[in-house]
């Protein structure tokens, strides 16, 4: 997978880059407004992420750009802002999703993840790791053939930690993507292993291995090993 | 009127008292002087008219008067008599009497003229009296000319101070009207007018000047919290990105990971605390004063799921009483904020096992808890960053916060410590 950031903060570009190799996407950056036009009129990626604020241009004229130039890339804005108005206007602009900084960047994989999913593999919407399958659509998982009762927020739980898969999360991290709009308001990340606890049970009940590992206790990972 | 504990009157009670005691002052002073000079002048014409009047008997009647005439001249005359030579008496003299009035039926006073005259070379004395008016009449008279007058004058003064203070105070106290009414963070246009008195219009340009530097300065602040808080949200994104980046390496040890994870906690509290700064200033800007219908039941039931998780850590039961249909204009995105704090406010500063009361009917909503088992101080409660409890992990934000959205939207909002519980009810 290819994916463009357009984005002037160069820390933050390096971070998404090295948080999202591991997960084999590819990653090119453009810092400034006109680095960016170029890259888009040259080149298709799999998903663009734009910064509004850029020193030399509006984010909103790349969206504008791109439209234009009748490219079909999912687009993630990631900014400072929060207005509800430069969402819709994000939103109507072409944008797909919106991100506000600070992100965490697990979080930020599964956005990318889920919108790549939903632009290039139109109506199939399952995600399979060995024998576990989600479907994404019907909100339901099968451990092989069977099927296994999950609350909405613990196939929301199992999709963020497959996604995120060998990455280790800090609890916040999984707790702000469980609580979405409200996650300004945690001051408490205890129900995330309430969550977690019974995830697991249910998986190990119908019979998959266990691959989420505690990390410290204070962190998990979904492990493939 | 008090006002800051001292007696405070009207601009004009205080000019017409001024003007009424010098009227007295003059008038104590004026009429005993005004009664003087009336008596000295009216002695004056008295005593003229009686040397007149022996200038004319010198004159007309000595020359053709007889020694036998002088007894019918004295019973024609009543009050010029011819008596009998006085000893003594060697020129003009003039005295006061008082003399039985027998028409009047009492004392009347008189001035009297008696001088040396010679008739026919027998030497007599000339005897004139004229008839004064009573000095208990004068006096009378002058007091009730005076109070007259005096009266006359007041009311005057009274009207013309009235009319002439109405129209002439009236931009002053329109301008005052308008100081009241303005407030820093309302965005009301509050020119002052120019009008044709210099002193008016040089205080009208004066507040006209503090009141634009005032909300210049007040205008600055706040964008100024705003782009801070703005700002800030960049490094905090880079801090947590190459927080999350380290926390990856697999040779982070356990300690290691303890310290990231609290840096990350710590990080995740300033962009909180950020998001709140910029929240309170974006209300004060009224950046959300779009107006819905919106149902706050529905509202808080929206929310009820995520908070009963967040309490269930604590063993914290909520019982909800909602009106159902409870519509309420306001801004649908504040009415969130404000139950998300309230409900946040009651679980932060609740206890192991506590409880939570949400009760919402047409014209209040009361959220109750247990806590401490005092009365928060209400003085300093809403403001910012006073934190009842300085060990907790609330930014001291969230009670201002409430406040300014009920504020926002002209709502009361009331503090209470009753039966073991913390009160907030806010009254629509």
């Amino acid at each position: 997978m290819k994916i463009l950031i357009i984005e002037d903060e160069i820390d933050i570009a390096t971070s998404i880059k090295s948080y999202l190799k591991a997960n084999d996407i590819h990653c090119e950056t453009a810092s400034k407004f006109e680095t960016a036009l170029d890259k888009i009129t040259m080149y298709d990626y799999d998903c663009i992420l734009v910064d509004l604020m850029l020193p030399d241009g509006d984010g909103f004229n790349i969206l504008k750009e791109l439209k234009s130039l009748n490219k079909s890339e999912g687009i993630i804005i990631i900014s400072a802002k929060e207005t509800l108005e430069t969402k819709i206007e994000g939103f109507n602009l072409g944008a797909d999703d919106y991100l506000t900084k600070p992100f965490h960047l697990s979080e930020l994989l599964v956005r990318i993840q889920a919108l790549v999913r939903r632009k290039k593999f139109n109506g199939n919407n399952k995600i399979g790791f060995n024998e576990i399958e989600v479907d994404t659509l019907a909100k339901s998982v099968k451990i092989g053939e069977k099927k296994i009762e999950c609350t909405k927020k613990e196939i929301d739980l199992l999709l963020f930690l497959i996604g995120n898969k060998n990455k280790v999360l800090s609890k916040s991290a999984i707790a702000e993507h469980l609580s979405g709009d409200m996650a300004d308001m945690l001051d408490n990340h205890d129900f995330v292993y309430a969550h977690i606890k019974n995830l697991k049970k249910k998986l190990s009940d119908a019979g998959s291995n266990d691959y989420i590992k505690s990390i410290y206790g204070i962190g998990y990972k979904w492990n493939n090993d | 009127m008090v006002t800051n504990g001292i007696m405070t009157e009207k601009l004009l009670h205080k000019t017409l008292k001024y003007y009424l005691s010098f009227s007295l002052l003059v008038m104590l002073l004026a009429a005993p002087l005004f009664y003087f000079v009336t008596q000295f002048l009216y002695l004056e014409e008295a005593d003229e008219g009686l040397v007149l009047l022996k200038k004319e008997f010198i004159e007309n009647s000595i020359p053709k008067l007889k020694e036998n005439d002088i007894e019918v001249w004295n019973k024609l005359n009543r009050n010029v008599k011819i008596n009998k030579v006085q000893e003594n008496l060697k020129e003009d003299t003039f005295f006061y009497k008082k003399y039985y009035d027998t028409l009047d039926v009492e004392n009347e006073p008189y001035r009297v003229l008696v001088s040396p005259v010679t008739i026919n070379g027998k030497d007599y004395t000339f005897f004139a009296r004229t008839n004064l008016v009573e000095k208990k009449d004068l006096i009378v008279s002058i007091i009730i000319l005076f109070v007259v007058i005096i009266a006359i004058l007041l009311i005057g003064l009274f009207i013309i101070t009235k009319r002439v203070s109405l129209t002439l105070w009236k931009p002053f106290y329109e301008t005052l009207e308008q100081i009241e009414r303005f407030e820093i963070d309302k965005n009301l246009d509050s020119k002052l007018t120019t009008n044709n008195i210099e002193e008016f219009n040089r205080l009208n340009l004066a507040i006209n000047k503090l009141i634009k530097k005032n909300t210049l300065i007040y205008k600055s602040q706040e964008e100024f919290i705003e782009n801070a808080a703005h700002e800030l949200q960049t490094p905090i994104a880079i801090f947590k990105g190459k927080l999350e980046t380290l926390l990856q390496r697999s040779d982070v040890t356990e300690e290691q990971f303890e310290i990231l994870d609290k840096l990350n906690d710590t990080a995740t509290r300033l962009n909180r605390l950020n998001k709140n700064l910029l929240l309170l200033s974006k209300i004060e800007s009224k950046q959300y004063n779009i107006l819905e219908d919106v149902f706050l039941d529905v509202v808080i039931t929206n929310q009820l799921d995520f908070f009963k998780e967040q309490a269930f850590a604590k063993n914290i039961s909520i019982a909800t009483n909602l009106e159902s249909g409870t519509l309420i204009r306001t801004n649908p995105f504040l009415s969130e904020i404000l139950i998300s704090n309230l409900f946040l406010n009651t679980i932060n500063h609740n206890i192991i096992n506590g409880i939570i009361n949400v009760v919402l009917d047409k014209n209040s909503l009361i959220f109750s808890n247990t806590g401490i088992p005092k009365s928060l101080e209400i003085n300093k409660l809403f403001e910012r960053f006073s934190k009842v409890n300085p060990s907790s992990k609330g930014n001291g934000l969230g009670l201002s916060i409430i406040k300014k959205i009920a504020d926002n939207n002209q709502w009361n909002v009331i503090y209470n410590f009753k039966d073991n519980l913390h009160i907030f009810e806010i009254r629509f």
